[in-house]
């Protein structure tokens, strides 16, 4: 999701560690609403990125094209009071944490866990790395 | 020189699966029963009751040329008929779907006449005149090689058999051609195989436990029965790569095969 309010590429200069949830399951809209204000809570947390099977508003090819798709799970869920639009079936999160030690780290990963216990019943894999940029590559300063 | 025909090399459970579907003498088990005209539905081709449109004259109109393969053949019903060539398409998951759409092909070339078939990666195609084709394509959706959550009937966009199953244990549909009936524990269609709305809902059935696919299943996994742990279906696999490459690039080296 692209979000005029996301920090800018360069915001830190050094990477902050990503906590990869994937599920084993593709989530609901329902349970992912659930997931992502039980994460909401926990402090320390910077941006939550998500990412699964996507599911187009209208059917894009085909004899119906242009028939809207109507898919159940294509909702506007409420995450701490703001709606987002759901586009995808998730199946993974990246948390991104701003956190200056290890012994945080380990708290919040605890809360994390503990969150994802309570609602991701197919059980899910639990990574601390980095999985997207955090400052910007030659690809950030081509013309065109 | 008699020839008894051999299916499938291999004693592991998705080996003898891959025989018997593939052996026309064997009868596949029926488990549930969608009503054709409903069948038809899903396929979208034609209206339930209408007229089959020809676009050919039937057979017996039409001058066929003087050719001895043609006196031979005895041609299928709708080709009689003059019928369209229509096609269903499943779409099987790799999570233990009963088949998958290499033995589709294999299936439908064994046990079928008048067929043309297409495989891809997640989905398997199959082109048949349409009174024919609706016959087939009812056997397979009640036959034992369909599974309502990990069997996928889509003509169209059949992304979706290698993504991870929905919380219910459907595969993933991006334009959701079925839902899940939480009440009755079923699957049922409502949109046709190109995601044009269904005017009514269709069940077709309960989806099988995972114990029961892992044994009706063709498909070997590293979590399932590995390729690898079936010395016969192994072997075989090697010798064809080999005869296949040397035959392409250094066919005097193929003796005694």
């Amino acid at each position: 999701m692209s979000d005029p309010k996301a920090p800018a590429a360069d915001y830190a200069g050094k990477p902050l560690p990503e906590v990869q949830i994937m599920t084993n399951r593709l989530l609901s809209a329902e349970t992912t609403e659930k997931v992502l204000n039980a994460l909401d809570v926990i402090p320390n947390i910077r941006q939550i990125n998500m990412t699964g099977e996507s599911i187009p508003r209208m059917i894009n090819s085909g004899p119906a094209k242009g028939m809207a798709n109507n898919h159940t799970e294509h909702q506007t869920i409420t995450v701490g009071g703001r709606e987002v639009e759901l586009k995808y079936l998730v199946g993974a999160f990246y948390i991104e944490l701003d956190v200056e030690d290890e012994e945080i780290l380990d708290v919040r990963l605890e809360q994390i866990k503990a969150a994802c216990n309570e609602h991701i019943e197919h059980g899910y894999n639990l990574q601390v790395g980095r999985y997207s940029k955090y400052k910007p590559t030659l690809h950030d300063y081509r013309s065109a | 020189m008699a020839y008894k025909r051999q299916f499938y090399p291999g004693s592991s459970v998705p080996a003898k699966n891959r025989r018997r579907y593939m052996d026309p003498k064997v009868k596949l088990k029926k488990l549930r029963d969608v009503a054709m005209d409903d069948v038809v539905r899903i396929m979208g081709h034609r209206n339930p009751g209408e007229d089959y449109k020809s676009i050919h004259p039937p057979i017996e109109e039409g001058k066929e040329p003087e050719c001895p393969i043609r006196k031979l053949v005895v041609p299928i019903e709708g080709a009689k008929h003059g019928d369209r060539v229509r096609y269903i398409q499943f779409t099987d998951s790799v999570y233990f779907a009963p088949i998958s759409p290499y033995q589709r092909a294999w299936m439908y070339l064994s046990r079928y006449r008048g067929v043309d078939t297409g495989t891809l990666s997640g989905r398997q195609i199959i082109e048949v005149r349409e009174r024919d084709l609706e016959v087939m394509a009812k056997e397979m959706i009640d036959n034992e090689t369909f599974d309502p959550a990990l069997t996928g009937i889509r003509g169209a966009t059949v992304h979706g058999h290698a993504c991870r199953l929905d919380e219910n244990g459907l595969m993933f549909d991006g334009w959701q051609r079925y839902v899940w009936d939480d009440e009755k524990k079923e699957v049922v269609y409502v949109k046709d195989q190109v995601a044009i709305p269904l005017d009514r809902r269709i069940s077709v059935g309960k989806p099988d436990t995972m114990a029961n696919l892992r044994k009706k299943t063709t498909i070997f996994r590293a979590d399932g029965v590995d390729m690898r742990d079936d010395k016969e279906v192994t072997m075989y696999g090697l010798r064809i790569h080999k005869l296949r490459t040397l035959g392409g690039y250094q066919p005097w080296k193929v003796k005694g095969e």
